[in-house]
């Protein structure tokens, strides 16, 4: 077996939580549109949202690298404008990793918002409070519950995807080799030891960061 | 108290990142070339990178995968210096979109196929015809439709007429990889793979070559990228598996290297 590299694991740890934030970000407004629209528009924007589901990662990832690589409109702009290359970056797995899993957050988020009582918002509009504050005090902590199974679901995906991030991010060693990728490479060259070595520190470390989001999610309901 | 664990542990974890990240970018001082080859590489890639970093200086690191999608990769950008195709039509699509230098490319290896069976299933075929038998319920090849050995597999099927008796028997795998797997698991008695992925497990299966007239050569082609850092190295190693001392490896591996034409 060859020498253990830590660095797939370190790497997929941070994009997967740079993937939730920005999910969370992202997703947590666009849910609460969603919640609110009524029109036909809302109902197509909801559908085209489940779309990364259902795609085959592999394809999914293959038309993130046509939309962002470098013959692409987006990709050469901002080579041109800022000499940056988003594709076979950490940062191309971020975006494959966002595309994958805000889906979940999006979906939970929006049944939470759902599930809030109408008079207590109502109440307070009547009381004076504003819009924005009545989002973030009463709104979200009283959809607190999905939101959290949003974000759990949302971790996960973004932590375990494969086909999508080794086609837009691909599989270099140290720079892009997330987790997953590494145990599908170690698979690869046969190397089945190292495999299962790492699919056991992976399934260790993911099960304590989700066991730990499960329990900050009583604590503040609690609170 | 368990807020605090929590967050202090999302914060190590970042932190540990940030360290393993610029660990690795001190290191970086050599050049550094980077390949992408076909998976059935593996093997015998691993097996030279050291012999080829000791004589030349230069670290190599490889990114294995099929060589269809590595070669969709390299044509949206992918920072790779050489390509090790399984399959010279890639190569050609890249160079005519440019993507590869049309001077660098050149065959390192022509691939050869053989049956590849359990010890434990010692003489359930000892010939391509003997596939037809009913001791072999189910056959594993790589896909045909775009997988080299696969394509050489059915060729060599239908070549020596057995297709049709053994077209219902057959299971595919995306790759020689996933059909060594079915071999390896049960679910194939047999399959018809890579002689590299035949000298790579020895030890407890059977291998027979099949003759190369019954399929299209498999001829592999190799090529420096057109947005690849460092070029030269890049020949570099192209030379050290065709003419250098890596040849003996790769054909160690079961890669017939063709004789330098130039």
């Amino acid at each position: 077996m060859a020498d253990i590299s830590l660095f797939p694991l370190f790497l997929s740890l941070r994009v997967a939580l740079t993937a939730t934030g920005l999910a969370i970000l992202i997703g947590i407004p666009i849910a609460y549109y969603l919640h609110k629209a009524d029109s036909r528009l809302g109902t197509l924007i909801d559908t085209l949202i489940t779309l990364p589901i259902v795609l085959p990662p592999t394809v999914l990832g293959y038309y993130l690298l046509v939309l962002l690589g470098r013959n692409s409109a987006i990709g050469t702009f901002l080579e041109d404008t800022f000499g940056v290359t988003l594709v076979f970056t950490p940062a191309a797995a971020v975006v494959a990793a966002l595309v994958v899993s805000i889906p979940f957050m999006i979906k939970s988020a929006k049944t939470a918002f759902a599930s809030v009582g109408e008079d207590l918002l109502y109440s307070a509009e009547i009381l004076g409070r504003s819009k924005i504050n009545i989002f973030l005090t009463l709104t979200i902590p009283l959809a607190w519950r999905g939101i959290v199974a949003g974000i759990t679901m949302t971790f996960a995906r973004a932590l375990g995807d494969f086909g999508a991030t080794l086609m837009v991010a691909g599989s270099i060693p140290n720079e892009t080799m997330t987790m997953p990728i590494a145990i599908y490479d170690a698979l690869l060259a046969g190397d089945r030891e190292m495999a299962n070595v790492l699919v056991a520190i992976m399934t260790v470390v993911a099960l304590t960061i989700l066991y730990t989001i499960n329990r900050l999610e009583k604590r503040v309901i609690q609170g | 108290m368990k807020k605090r664990i929590a967050a202090g542990a999302i914060i190590l974890a970042i932190s540990s990142g940030c360290a393993a990240e610029s660990g690795q970018e001190e290191a970086a001082e050599t050049a550094e070339v980077s390949i992408a080859a076909a998976s059935d590489l593996n093997p015998a890639f691993q097996a030279l990178k050291d012999e080829f970093e000791a004589e030349t200086g230069v670290e190599l690191t490889f990114s294995f995968g099929s060589t269809g999608q590595l070669a969709d990769q390299i044509e949206n950008g992918a920072p790779f210096d050489v390509f090790a195709s399984a399959n010279v039509s890639f190569i050609d699509h890249l160079i005519e979109t440019d993507d590869i230098i049309e001077e660098s490319a050149q065959p390192y290896a022509f691939g050869r196929i053989g049956l590849m069976m359990k010890e434990e299933n010692t003489g359930a075929a000892e010939n391509i015809a003997d596939l037809t038998s009913a001791e072999i319920e189910q056959l594993s090849i790589a896909n045909p439709a775009h997988a080299p050995y696969g394509m050489a597999a059915e060729e060599a099927l239908k070549a020596s007429g057995l297709y049709a008796d053994v077209e219902n028997k057959l299971v595919y795998g995306r790759n020689i990889t996933d059909a060594f797997t079915h071999i390896e698991t049960g679910n194939a008695d047999a399959g018809i793979i890579a002689y590299s992925l035949g000298i790579a497990n020895e030890d407890g299966y059977d291998f027979i070559l099949l003759d190369e007239e019954l399929h299209e050569p498999i001829e592999q082609v190799i090529g420096v990228t057109s947005q690849a850092d460092h070029p030269e190295e890049a020949q570099l190693f192209i030379d050290y598996i065709t003419d250098g001392s890596g040849k003996e490896t790769m054909e160690a591996y079961g890669f017939i290297v063709p004789e330098e034409e130039s």
